[in-house]
């Protein structure tokens, strides 16, 4: 026990370490920072495998603690191999030192979100986070990157401060941090520290300032975003819904709301990155309305979302109308198909798996409303699928593409055996029609549709508007 | 107590509306920090719930002390508020140079695809 704590500390500290001293040694960065990635991979796959579920107690009796048992694994797991394949795509980039010191201190900062089970070091983590994040949204400096990190620090320091004086009235109820003081904690406290979670998770209309940060930034940033940063945000409410049952309705609530915001919007959008930020605003539901089994869920949509975005990147254009009559290469479309099909749940990828055990944990009321919005995730998704391509032999790729796709698509083909039982001839079925289904949709009526949804709500100030809006319905909610 | 908490959420809401009625964004990022200046005032009257005296060790007792905790864990609210208004100031400083009135709405629109 006294060995495995003083390993969590060690792999805890590492990345922040390292972080610094990659400045030192410029020829190795890229190297050290995959290597802190591998690190948290083997240490989530230890974690996942064969140790028992622990925690360590920081302090003497104020609740500041770090829990490590099967549902951080998952987020670990994602959290190194996401990372692992970005560092492996920006290997040919000559990024500069300042570039992997970031990412590396940002893959530390998530780990310890993941491992969070008091307030107080939440904050610490979420907040240091949104400053690693503003540092690699404006690595470019250009106009645009800047504003757009200025924006995203400016949201999520604002509602960070909501989270703290929820964070105040806790430890004044309960003189201590820990989650599960909420239960006893009054109820402005829920709906001020939810208000601060949603917002850095970017669920349902707190997450509106998601698209345009995921859809500008860089194609690797947008990837580790999508796929592991906003996750530290929504790791807290899984990790709250589990310890205090009072607050798993509303987890789910927020979780069927986002899915559909998610989805309407993803359907109807016509830029590629921005349609994969809406798809993450739908997907984070996914994990939030079965909250006992949202890990493996966030597991396979890490690992696909950053697939796509990587793939996206490399597309002549952003805009479908363009990329419709403009083929893309081959192998492109290849893993598209593959992301895309794991996306929508179609067998023989974990995204299949994953889906069946989600909508196996739900509750009755949920059921057809997330039974709906897998259809729109598959009509969003033939988007990308229906595409068309061509071969193009004397197209040039780096080998370290292959390599990032390929460690993320592996890895779900491998997550696969996680959840075996999925494998049944009426899950098959049902996977078969809900996929036909969106695509026949597709095909029929949104393929030739272009309806433009409202975008005024993703300007800042209707973004820190919104705030007073979802905190007055909080507060309505938990009081009830 | 009551009137010092009353004082100290107006603070808190003074703030959150500079956010959202200032154009200027450099008043904006004022406008957080007053914001989280009242958040950092409320951790103080929570501390000072049972007494107001310094919790140092000595041969006093009986006395009514201040809860030491909360002073210590917004100690690193401070930190970490002040050196992020310290970094969006600096990417303020750098927008000017292309955006020199720095309305927020200007510089929203200059740098937004869709606007």
């Amino acid at each position: 026990m006294d060995v495995m704590a003083s390993l969590t500390i060690i792999w805890l500290i590492l990345p922040f370490m390292v972080g610094f001293s990659i400045y030192l040694l410029p020829r190795w960065n890229r190297y050290f920072a995959v290597a802190i990635a591998a690190l948290s991979v083997l240490y989530g796959c230890g974690q996942f495998f064969g140790w028992e579920p622990f925690s360590l107690t920081l302090t003497d009796s104020f609740g500041v603690t770090l829990m490590f048992d099967q549902l951080t694994s998952y987020f670990i797991l994602m959290n190194g191999l996401v990372t692992a394949a970005v560092i492996l795509y920006c290997f040919d980039k000559q990024k500069s030192p300042f570039f992997y010191t970031q990412l590396v201190i940002l893959h530390g900062v998530v780990n310890a979100a993941f491992c969070c089970a008091d307030l107080i070091s939440l904050y610490v983590a979420l907040e240091t986070l949104g400053v690693a994040a503003f540092l690699l949204i404006t690595y470019p400096r250009s106009d645009r990157s800047l504003w757009v990190g200025l924006r995203y620090l400016f949201v999520s320091n604002t509602a960070m401060l909501f989270y703290l004086i929820g964070t105040a009235l806790v430890y004044q109820a309960n003189h201590s941090f820990a989650f599960s003081g909420l239960a006893t904690a009054p109820r402005e406290a829920i709906a001020l520290i939810f208000l601060g979670l949603l917002t850095k998770g970017g669920i349902f209309i707190s997450g509106l300032w998601l698209p345009l940060t995921h859809g500008e930034s860089e194609t690797p940033i947008s990837a580790l975003f999508s796929g592991v940063v906003v996750k530290a945000g929504v790791f807290p409410l899984v990790r709250c819904a589990l310890l205090v049952p009072e607050l798993e309705p509303l987890v789910r609530l927020f979780g069927v709301g986002t899915v559909l915001l998610g989805v309407i919007y993803a359907i109807f959008e016509q830029d590629t990155k921005r349609l994969l930020a809406f798809s993450s605003i739908s997907q984070l539901g996914f994990v939030l309305a079965a909250p006992a089994v949202g890990g493996f869920y966030a597991l396979t949509h890490g690992l696909v979302k950053a697939s796509l975005f990587l793939t996206a990147g490399q597309l002549p254009s952003r805009n479908f109308r363009e990329l419709c009559s403009q083929s893309m290469p081959r192998v492109f479309w290849w893993v598209l198909v593959l992301a895309c099909a794991s996306m929508s749940g179609l067998p023989f990828l974990a995204g299949y798996s994953s889906k069946i055990l989600t909508m196996q944990n739900l509750l009755p009321w949920q059921v057809w409303v997330l039974n709906i919005a897998a259809v729109g995730t598959a009509i969003a998704f033939a988007k990308f699928i229906f595409l068309p391509c061509q071969a193009q032999p004397d197209l040039q790729l780096k080998p370290n593409l292959y390599w990032a796709i390929g460690v993320l698509l592996g890895s779900l083909f491998v997550a696969n055996s996680f959840y075996l039982e999925a494998y049944q001839p009426s899950n098959l079925l049902k996977a078969l029609v809900t996929t036909g289904a969106g695509w026949l949709a597709y095909g029929l009526i949104f393929r030739g549709l272009t309806v433009k949804l409202p975008r005024m709500f993703e300007e800042f100030e209707h973004l820190i508007g919104v705030m007073s809006l979802v905190l007055t319905g909080l507060f309505w909610m938990v009081l009830v | 107590m009551f009137i010092l908490e009353a004082c100290v959420f107006a603070v808190i809401f003074i703030g959150f509306f500079g956010i959202i009625f200032k154009q200027n964004v450099i008043m904006k990022i004022l406008a957080m920090d007053v914001m989280s200046t009242g958040a950092i005032a409320y951790y103080i009257v929570v501390a000072a719930r049972g007494g107001i005296f310094a919790p140092i060790q000595g041969e006093i007792v009986g006395r009514a002390y201040a809860d030491p905790v909360p002073q210590a864990v917004i100690l690193t609210g401070i930190v970490i508020g002040f050196s992020i208004q310290a970094l969006m100031l600096v990417g303020v400083m750098k927008l000017a140079r292309n955006n020199p009135t720095l309305e927020a709405r200007e510089i929203e629109r200059n740098n937004t695809p869709w606007m």
